[in-house]
């Protein structure tokens, strides 16, 4: 139970190596209200020497870690704790990703149950809701988290959530927010579908075109800067503004559609994941068949926090094209 | 395709459209990468680290080896340098040696030929709904010979309901529905037709009907799109609308289980009940085959007059004399004396009841319109 310290507030952010640990990072040390920020990871980011940022090598997958970080939160009196130790893209060492979110979740868990920090903020994302053919076109937050039949990528990071909404339910005194990020799209940011997008070639499921959305990366950093600013609890979705349907997605990147049929498109995409040659595992191919569009209102009415740029910007962003009319999108969109 | 003089909001897409476009990124195209390059110089102020250093060098697999485990930025400023090469899947050396850009450009272009780049928030295209026009123009003006009448009913701006029976194996009925209203109402209005699942998810069908403006069938996108002020069309009799055999034309079957009623307490719509009357000689269903058709994705495969003795042909529909008819609008909130408001929709007798009320009320106006028509059969197709 750590007060705010009188020189300002104390974040421990778990993931400070990956893309958004990162930029929540440089943005924390930019601000005064934050006298001291720990970077948690297993490598250290790259820090402002003599900052306030401090690294702390922590590796999730420890079995004792648990203990390690309750001394820890004790000891510096962190009042919001950031857990981004997420993978985003999936990855063949699958126990050891299991190992890592599931399990490394349960351990942030019970560090925070010993000491109860005054704010939690969790990094998820959309695909929790899975692609699922009776999906209504917006998933609001409180919309079952389906995930995944056969994707451990997806359903580790449903059993996070869950372990997390339990956690928030035991522990009322605790701000428990959860930040689902639609697919991150931009210049720097890398995951599975910025690998999947930079492809010269992607498969399409003959026949269908779901709706896709995303969200640029500089709103996404923003969205876990406010939701660790705010005092807003729950979930909430992070999505860009506006959708589109994929093979239009593919046609602004000009990448080169290569349409098949659903069971040409899982085996090879089953031997290409097996062989290592793709990024994507098969269950991936679900994402192409059906919507996973999640609806942004709760986070801009709860959290105040909406995007700026549009879905086609933020792919021009992606590509490296500078965008010169993205204030006329909504116009083209009504003529 | 389409003609010239059509005003610019529903023209056929021109070269110059798309030029407009892509002509502004003209004057700094060449400037423009084709792939998304890494390697450029943003790496002198703003250093991000990627999401790459998530995955553990030693299980990962075909991740480098960490150089320096902690320390030395130097080493890994470099090794992040080198991880952001692996991303494109074109060696960046190979791009700049073959003159891919310049194709590049040109596949951009033509490949967005036909769609736009911003769709609504359930995915309808503006120019994908251009370009099929003609084609419904061509089937409401000259194949069906549809007369659409009470298109007063409907409102010229705000939410209503519209709720009309079901017939044929693809929903033709829809499309005529909608084109109506977008070719004779004043206000030229879209219609959001709610489609059902099987059709929704068939193969090319289903994405060309929600690039034309259909949204899938489920309670909370007709409430978002009624909230939205949009005029919304269901078909409450679903699948068992659609599959009704040819002995069984024009009785309409249950009203799925009210969710239309609901929908309209919920949001306040008024309800305009539709009769489309014509729709069930254009695919007349002389029965349907279930073997074989669960394998293929597909309630059943439907057997008409044509269908599979032509082969593909033989879904075309036949050129039947259609009516549309628009009935005066339903206000829940006055029905029977008292305010319904949204709590009714919690009252599943009272739902029920009212579903039952207005199908009595479409089938009497499909009654009537059979009526119009002289003898049963021939004149379903002279008119």
């Amino acid at each position: 139970m750590s007060s705010t310290s009188p020189t300002g507030r104390v974040v421990a952010v778990t993931g400070a190596c990956t893309f958004l640990g990162g930029e929540l990072l440089r943005r924390l040390e930019e601000d005064p209200r934050y006298s001291r920020v720990l970077a948690l990871d297993v490598r250290p980011p790259s820090l402002t020497p003599g900052g306030k940022v401090e690294f702390i090598k922590l590796d999730l997958t420890q079995p004792t870690v648990d203990g390690e970080l309750a001394t820890l939160l004790a000891r510096h009196g962190v009042d919001t704790f950031v857990h981004g130790a997420f993978l985003s893209h999936p990855t063949h060492a699958s126990d050891w990703a299991h190992e890592l979110e599931d399990v490394g979740t349960m351990h942030v868990l019970n560090a925070c149950a010993g000491v109860e920090p005054r704010r939690l903020v969790m990094v998820s994302t959309t695909l929790v809701y899975g692609a699922h053919p009776k999906n209504p076109n917006f998933l609001v937050e409180d919309a079952e988290l389906r995930g995944h039949r056969d994707s451990r990528f997806v359903n580790d990071k449903v059993r996070a959530e869950k372990q997390v909404q339990r956690y928030a339910k035991e522990h009322p005194n605790v701000e428990v927010c959860v930040l689902r990020f639609a697919p991150i799209l931009g210049p720097t940011v890398s995951n599975m579908y910025t690998r999947f997008f930079s492809r010269p070639v992607a498969p399409v499921m003959m026949g269908h075109d779901p709706l896709m959305q995303f969200v640029h990366e500089q709103d996404a950093a923003y969205a876990l800067q406010k939701a660790v600013e705010s005092h807003a609890t729950g979930a909430f979705n992070i999505v860009g503004k506006g959708v589109l349907p994929y093979t239009t997605v593919l046609a602004l990147l000009g990448r080169v559609p290569v349409p098949m049929p659903q069971f040409v498109a899982r085996q090879l995409t089953k031997v290409l994941w097996a062989t290592q040659l793709v990024g994507s595992p098969p269950s991936f191919l679900d994402f192409l068949l059906y919507l996973c569009v999640a609806d942004g209102a709760k986070a801009r009415r709860e959290l105040g926090f909406a995007p700026r740029l549009s879905i086609k910007r933020t792919i021009l962003d992606f590509l490296g094209i500078a965008p010169e009319d993205g204030a006329t999108d909504v116009a083209r969109a009504q003529a | 395709m389409t003609d010239d003089h059509d005003p610019p909001d529903n023209s056929e897409p021109q070269g110059d459209d798309d030029g407009d476009w892509y002509g502004e990124a003209d004057p700094r195209v060449p400037d423009a990468p084709a792939w998304p390059d890494r390697d450029l110089g943003f790496l002198g102020d703003d250093v991000y680290f990627g999401g790459e250093a998530e995955v553990r060098s030693d299980i990962g697999g075909s991740h480098i080896p960490s150089p320096a485990p902690d320390g030395d930025a130097e080493l890994r400023e470099l090794e992040r340098r080198l991880d952001q090469h692996r991303t494109p899947a074109f060696p960046i050396d190979l791009r700049r040696r073959l003159p891919l850009e310049a194709v590049w450009r040109r596949w951009r272009s033509l490949a967005m030929w036909g769609r736009s780049d911003v769709v609504d928030d359930f995915g309808q295209d503006p120019r994908a709904t251009a370009r099929w026009e003609w084609l419904f123009e061509f089937l409401y003006s000259k194949w069906f010979r549809v007369e659409a009448s009470g298109l007063e009913h409907i409102p010229a701006r705000g939410r209503a309901l519209l709720v009309a029976n079901h017939a044929g194996s693809l929903p033709y009925d829809s499309a005529m529905v909608m084109h109506a209203v977008r070719r004779d109402h004043p206000a030229r209005r879209d219609v959001r037709p709610l489609v059902e699942d099987t059709v929704f998810h068939l193969p090319f069908l289903g994405p060309i009907m929600n690039r034309i403006g259909g949204v899938r069938a489920d309670p909370e996108n007709a409430e978002r799109l009624l909230r939205k002020d949009e005029l919304v069309a269901v078909f409450p009799e679903g699948e068992k609308g659609m599959g009704k055999l040819w002995k069984d034309r024009y009785r309409l079957q249950r009203f799925g289980r009210g969710g239309f009623v609901k929908l309209a307490l919920r949001t306040g719509a008024p309800i305009i009940p539709v009769a489309v009357v014509g729709a069930e000689e254009a695919a007349p269903m002389l029965g349907k085959v279930t073997w074989f058709a669960k394998n293929i994705g597909i309630p059943w495969i439907p057997v008409t007059p044509t269908f599979p003795w032509l082969g593909p042909a033989g879904l075309l529909p036949l050129p039947s004399k259609w009516y549309v008819q628009f009935g005066e609008p339903i206000d829940l909130s006055s029905v029977s004396g008292r305010g319904l408001g949204p709590a009714a929709a919690e009252d599943r007798l009272l739902v029920n009841r009212l579903a039952d009320q207005i199908r009595t009320q479409i089938q009497t106006m499909i009654d009537g319109l059979l009526g119009q028509r002289r003898s049963p059969v021939l004149p379903a197709f002279l008119g």
